[in-house]
């Protein structure tokens, strides 16, 4: 579904990522982690058409995404990207209905029945039919949330990429949204998404892919990478490792201690 | 605005607004017509006669320059207010008015033919619109931020142009006709200002028709706008381009007329909302009865002479506007 071939990413002059080699299947719920900087947003970005690799190729559906108009790019990924951004005087399901941008020509500005009926669907799947008529600028941020990703489910792709749809929320609501998106990929979605919380990602996701040192440092089941190596190597670390009640490992990071200032 | 009948209803209304101006507009004037006259001479275009000549050979034209001077000032401002998301944005922004008047004022300074100077400052203004593309672009698009400073700063370069211009014409009448193009008028112009003009008017109308599904997905910012499918550099291009043949064809027609492409939008937006699909209409209506209504004005309040329309508009808009900004809802923001 999507396949990354020797991938490498610059911002500026700056070396983010080389040689990354991946392959997410449909259906798969691949959870991106790593430290700051490590290159996780440009990655998702890439894989979204957004920002053009400096090595390599990305392919979603065997097409190469360089070769595609941004239509056609829309038609294959949505993209919930982490952009603070306040639309003005939108209800929101106007916002979500910006998500049928792709399935229209320039000239046809009016929404189909099927518009609608995907634009209802797409809230009712974030639980938030019963605010269509809100003004977004009214919502929580964890609502905001939910109607950015229903904008992205409005889209139809078969692949969503998330960056940090679960930061700034409170811990019901993201695992609501984290949830959500395992339906998804139950359902047939392939999810790819940015993620901090290890054991978060671990609890949801089919695999982890491991960012670190401006490489791919490990592509697993989420059991491996929390129990390798190479996830203490990328935080530069200590991690303490759990086998909770479920048989899941969680990792724990140990109390960082700072060098004692003197006044 | 929740409801179609809403918004049809606006549309409408703002219909009705527009014919209602443009019957003023062409009643007012230096010879009483009665709306009897105005009828016989509108249904008659081949008789000759005095109403005839003044129906349709001064007023006619002259209503129709102010719907379109009115019309492409506010659809230019709403274009630009889209793109760069910023309800501060002028159509004059992108340099167009202040190259334009550097460009008239040298001109008139040169003792070049009046007739031409129009077609100077159309020239001068697409230029200076340019050079002001050129200097906000970044990768394929254009960057807000450096686009609001060049024209900035470029608009302030061309206004000490004018300024200078004015100031070595002091003794001579020169002046007098610069200062009174900065004023913005629509004495003198008529059909042939009107068909010069009006294939650039179409061309900006088109290009705005194709700018309608991006300015709408612009709504929640570019970078989301990019990812359901919007070529944004592409949309940045075209709309840069609509607004500024728009204004440029409206700096040829009537000189300088402020306000109306910074305040009928928001205007427009307090009534249909901000979908580009009525947005954009909305605010080429409200523009055009906006700018007839004041061009009569202008004629009948110090007749036979005549006041010009951007203080018109500038002393009873900027009030009306203020108002309606901080007693509106959010809607108007």
């Amino acid at each position: 579904m999507i396949e990354l071939r020797d991938l490498g990413l610059r911002v500026g002059e700056r070396r983010l990522l080389d040689g990354v080699r991946a392959f997410v299947t449909a259906g798969e719920f691949l959870a991106v982690v790593g430290p700051n900087g490590a290159g996780k947003t440009t990655l998702l970005r890439a894989i979204a058409g957004l920002h053009p690799p400096a090595a390599g190729t990305v392919t979603v559906d065997g097409a190469a995404l360089a070769a595609l108009s941004p239509v056609q790019r829309a038609l294959r990924v949505g993209f919930v990207t982490s952009d603070d951004v306040l639309p003005d005087a939108l209800r929101v399901r106007d916002v979500v209905a910006i998500g049928r941008y792709p399935h229209h020509r320039w000239w046809e500005w009016q929404p189909r029945p099927h518009d609608e009926e995907v634009v209802e669907g797409a809230l009712a799947a974030v639980a938030m039919g019963e605010f269509s008529q809100r003004l977004f600028s009214t919502l929580s941020s964890g609502e905001r949330q939910r109607v950015w990703i229903a904008l992205g489910l409005a889209q139809e792709t078969p692949v969503l990429l998330l960056d940090e749809p679960t930061s700034h929320l409170d811990v019901r609501v993201a695992h609501e949204i984290l949830a959500l998106l395992r339906r998804l990929a139950d359902a047939g979605k392939t999810i790819v998404c940015v993620l901090h919380d290890l054991n978060d990602a671990a609890a949801y996701a089919d695999r982890l892919a491991l960012l670190g040192r401006g490489a791919l440092l490990a592509l697993d089941r989420a059991d491996d990478v929390l129990a390798g190596e190479a996830i203490e190597t990328a935080y530069g670390l200590p991690l303490e490792r759990v086998r909770s009640a479920d048989g899941r490992l969680r990792v724990f990071a140990r109390a960082v201690r700072l060098p004692s200032i003197t006044p | 605005m929740a409801s179609s009948f809403a918004r049809v209803s606006a549309f409408v209304a703002l219909a009705a607004t527009v014919l209602a101006a443009a019957a003023a507009s062409l009643l007012v004037g230096g010879t009483d017509v009665t709306p009897h006259d105005l009828l016989r001479a509108l249904a008659r275009p081949e008789a000759t006669g005095a109403l005839q000549t003044i129906v349709w050979q001064l007023r006619f034209p002259r209503v129709c320059i102010a719907a379109v001077v009115g019309g492409s000032l506010a659809l230019a401002g709403a274009l630009l207010q889209g793109m760069l998301r910023n309800p501060l944005v002028d159509p004059y922004l992108t340099g167009v008015s202040a190259g334009a008047a550097a460009a008239i004022a040298i001109a008139i300074l040169a003792g070049v033919a009046a007739p031409l100077t129009p077609a100077i400052g159309f020239v001068a203004g697409l230029a200076a619109a340019t050079i002001v593309a050129a200097l906000a672009r970044r990768g394929a698009g254009i960057d807000s931020n450096r686009l609001i400073l060049a024209g900035v700063s470029l608009s302030t370069l061309f206004a000490a142009i004018v300024t200078l211009a004015i100031v070595r014409a002091q003794s001579s009448d020169y002046a007098t006709a610069i200062v009174a193009w900065l004023a913005g008028s629509m004495a003198g112009r008529g059909w042939h200002e009107l068909a010069v003009t009006a294939p650039y008017v179409g061309a900006g109308a088109l290009l705005a028709l194709y700018a309608v599904r991006p300015l709408n997905a612009l709504r929640v910012g570019d970078v989301r706008a990019r990812t359901v499918g919007v070529d944004v550099a592409r949309a940045q291009w075209v709309i840069l381009a609509a607004s500024s043949l728009l204004a440029a064809a409206s700096v040829v027609l009537a000189g300088m007329v402020g306000f109306v492409g910074l305040i009928v939008p928001h205007i427009a937006r307090r009534i249909v909302g901000s979908d580009a699909r009525a947005l954009l209409p909305a605010s080429v209506a409200i523009g055009a009865a906006l700018c007839m209504l004041a061009d009569a004005v202008c004629r009948w309040i110090v007749a036979p002479a005549e006041l010009p329309i951007g203080v018109l508009l500038a002393f009873i808009g900027v009030p009306s506007f203020l108002y309606l900004y901080f007693h509106g809802g959010e809607a108007s923001r």
